[in-house]
């Protein structure tokens, strides 16, 4: 799952890389609002974390924007003003949810996975497929019960396919939604990645649809 | 502190100015008659002496006739108009007719350039009368001449004239003092609609004084006006720099709480729970700023249908599992107060209710059920786990959260009822139909014929 952080408080925008990298996302960021908009409207984000107050284009600005060229990740707004009509401006803008400043990180964490399980539409932080379960609170993968370990990259490759089951994913989508911008891409490492979680789970639980890429059965 | 009414000081003052003129006018118009009445009299009886004059001098005999005057007054007894003609010795040489069965009293006083004199007696009969008297001297002697005339009777007119006046002028002055108390009323109008205006101001129906006023009270409309706008520019501006300030501590403080939480119980604890405790003073601070300064705010006014519409739609947005229902009569219900105060109460309690409901909130709209009532209802039900008697009671006292562990889940109700408060309705808790909580935001309405 990648993210973009927009957000100009050096410091603030350095502890939300730090904590989505930690909670196991890619996460892009920027610090005003034109390069925000500019991310957002040129790469596919599973969400993003918008301030409103930010210099050059505001926050409501950005998302108004998006939203009229058809952008539809979640977004999830950060902003000082706590009031109900305040939100309603930024939830009126586009907006999937809201965070008032200062908050706690797991809000942010929790409301973020939140935002992206409605986007893919599932409707609980748990999601199966057969006897694999991805819980995308905990971080922890079972097959039968047993718990599975996994590296973050790992984590990250199986929950995206969890999320979109039933529907085939190429090899650049994953690419794309699984490293942040400045990582070295080489779709190579999508199928070492693979090949590994194969390993770890049932056979045949991860397919591959020959020359599209890879498809996780709907139950 | 009141004065006397403006409408009735006018009245007693015109009031009085209307006896004092009118009583003065029927004094002088009495006055001017009677003289002229009295000029008519002497002229009347120069008149008869200067004819009484021209016989003498003709006739050579002493004794002429008594019917030498016309006027048949001469003839009447006791009429009060006599004349005789008498010699320096007091012999009576003629008489009129009505002279008989008695005599003139003596003319006083001394004659003047024209050998006249004139006084005013009682005759025999306790009459007054207009006496004048010429003395004449004919070629062998001197004779005097006296002609009178009936005074009482001049006085009975002049009264007569005097009743008459006085009833007319009275009808007059009742009529005027009438209109002086309409054109009173009549006047004040404006004023009246003024203070009306004014009081729709302050009940929210209007944000300013509206109307079109007379010269006189113009002035004062248009500095109402100015004052109701720099109130609200200086409040506006008071409110934007509190916000501005306490909005940009919580960057900050969203910094240094991040960078300390999961840093042990040392430097990074206290670091934590300070910042925790600075959190909530500039966000206890803000409302109460924010609240302060909504109580000088007057003149605001906002539908509750359309507020509840939006935050329904939001709602739906951020609750997506929650089935949300809103329920509104027909016809338009108005909060009289503003619009994000409205949004923040009602947002409160819908956000509890969606966060805490197992599936349904519904939202019900209640309006005043008479023209006598003047309070809306807000009611939010929701089918969770609800509140206990104990814990209802609990939530309502202020400052108290009942799950402070999970930030940004409160309640939320403190903020909710000081804004209750400031606008004077009531906030309650009670158990749904659904099954869990139900709460009953009342708050004043806005009259909707206000424009």
């Amino acid at each position: 799952m990648r993210i973009l952080v927009v957000e100009d408080d050096t410091n603030l925008n350095r502890q939300l890389q730090e904590a989505l990298t930690e909670a196991g996302y890619a996460v892009d960021v920027a610090f005003d609002g034109e390069e925000g908009h500019f991310l957002g409207d040129t790469e596919p984000y599973d969400a993003v974390v918008l301030d409103i107050g930010l210099p050059q284009m505001d926050g409501l600005s950005v998302l108004e924007a998006w939203r009229r060229e058809g952008r539809a990740m979640p977004v999830l707004l950060l902003t000082a003003r706590d009031r109900w009509s305040d939100k309603v401006q930024g939830i009126d803008a586009g907006a999937d949810d809201y965070v008032a400043k200062p908050f706690h990180m797991e809000e942010i964490l929790a409301r973020l996975r939140a935002l992206v399980r409605r986007a893919a539409g599932h409707a609980s932080n748990e999601i199966t497929a057969g006897p694999v379960r991805l819980d995308v609170r905990a971080g922890k993968v079972t097959v039968d019960g047993k718990s599975i370990k996994m590296t973050s990259h790992e984590f990250r490759l199986l929950s995206y396919l969890m999320h979109h089951k039933g529907k085939v994913i190429s090899r650049t989508e994953l690419t794309e939604h699984l490293y942040d911008q400045d990582f070295d891409r080489d779709s190579n490492t999508i199928e070492v990645f693979v090949g590994r979680l194969r390993k770890k789970l049932p056979e045949e639980c991860i397919q591959t649809v020959r020359g599209l890429g890879y498809q996780i059965d709907d139950d | 502190m009141r004065q006397g009414s403006i409408a009735l000081r006018l009245f007693w003052f015109s009031l009085c100015w209307l006896i004092v003129a009118l009583a003065f006018t029927a004094f002088l118009l009495t006055n001017l008659y009677s003289s002229a009445l009295d000029n008519t009299l002497r002229e009347t009886l120069e008149f008869h002496l200067e004819t009484l004059v021209g016989v003498s001098l003709s006739s050579t005999d002493d004794a002429f006739p008594a019917s030498s005057l016309a006027d048949p007054r001469f003839s009447r007894p006791a009429s009060g108009w006599y004349w005789e003609i008498r010699d320096m010795d007091g012999n009576i040489t003629s008489f009129s007719p009505s002279l008989i069965g008695t005599i003139l009293p003596k003319v006083g006083g001394m004659f003047d350039a024209d050998n006249v004199r004139t006084d005013v007696q009682k005759d025999g009969f306790g009459t007054q009368i207009r006496m004048i008297e010429r003395k004449i001297t004919l070629s062998d002697r001197t004779i005097l001449i006296t002609v009178t005339g009936n005074l009482d009777e001049m006085f009975d007119l002049v009264d007569n004239f005097r009743g008459q006046t006085l009833t007319v002028l009275g009808a007059m002055g009742a009529m005027l003092a009438i209109m002086s108390g309409l054109v009173a009323r009549f006047a004040l109008r404006p004023i009246g609609r003024l203070r009306r205006a004014v009081e729709q101001v302050r009940e929210g129906e209007t944000a300013q004084v509206e109307g079109i006023y007379p010269r006189e009270i113009a002035p004062l409309a248009d500095e109402v006006n100015e004052l109701l706008r720099s109130n609200t520019q200086i409040i506006e501006r008071a409110r934007s720099q509190v916000g501005n300030l306490a909005h940009g501590l919580k960057t900050p403080l969203a910094v240094l709480r991040n960078e300390a939480t999961g840093g042990g119980a040392g430097l990074s604890g206290v670091v934590l729970s300070e910042t925790d405790k600075m959190a909530g003073l500039v966000s206890t601070y803000l409302d109460r700023a924010r609240l302060a300064a909504r109580t000088a705010v007057v003149g605001r006014r906002s539908n509750v249908g359309e507020v509840m519409d939006r935050l329904v739609r939001v709602m739906g947005k951020l609750h997506r599992e929650t089935n949300l229902r809103l329920e509104s009569g027909t016809g338009e219900i108005w909060f009289r107060g503003e619009e994000s105060d409205l949004e923040e109460m009602a947002g409160n309690l819908l956000d509890n209710a969606c966060k805490w409901a197992s599936s349904a909130v519904t939202v019900t709209l209640v309006a005043p059920v008479s023209a006598a009532d003047r309070t809306l209802t807000i009611l939010v039900e929701d089918d969770g786990p609800g509140l206990s008697d104990a814990e209802a009671a609990e939530a309502l006292r202020r400052g108290v959260r009942l799950d402070e562990k999970t930030p940004g889940s409160g309640l939320g109700l403190d903020i909710v009822k000081e804004l209750v408060d400031v606008y004077g309705g009531t906030l309650s808790l009670g158990r749904s139909d659904l099954g869990g909580l139900k709460v009953e935001l009342a708050l004043p309405v806005a009259r909707s014929t206000a424009s």
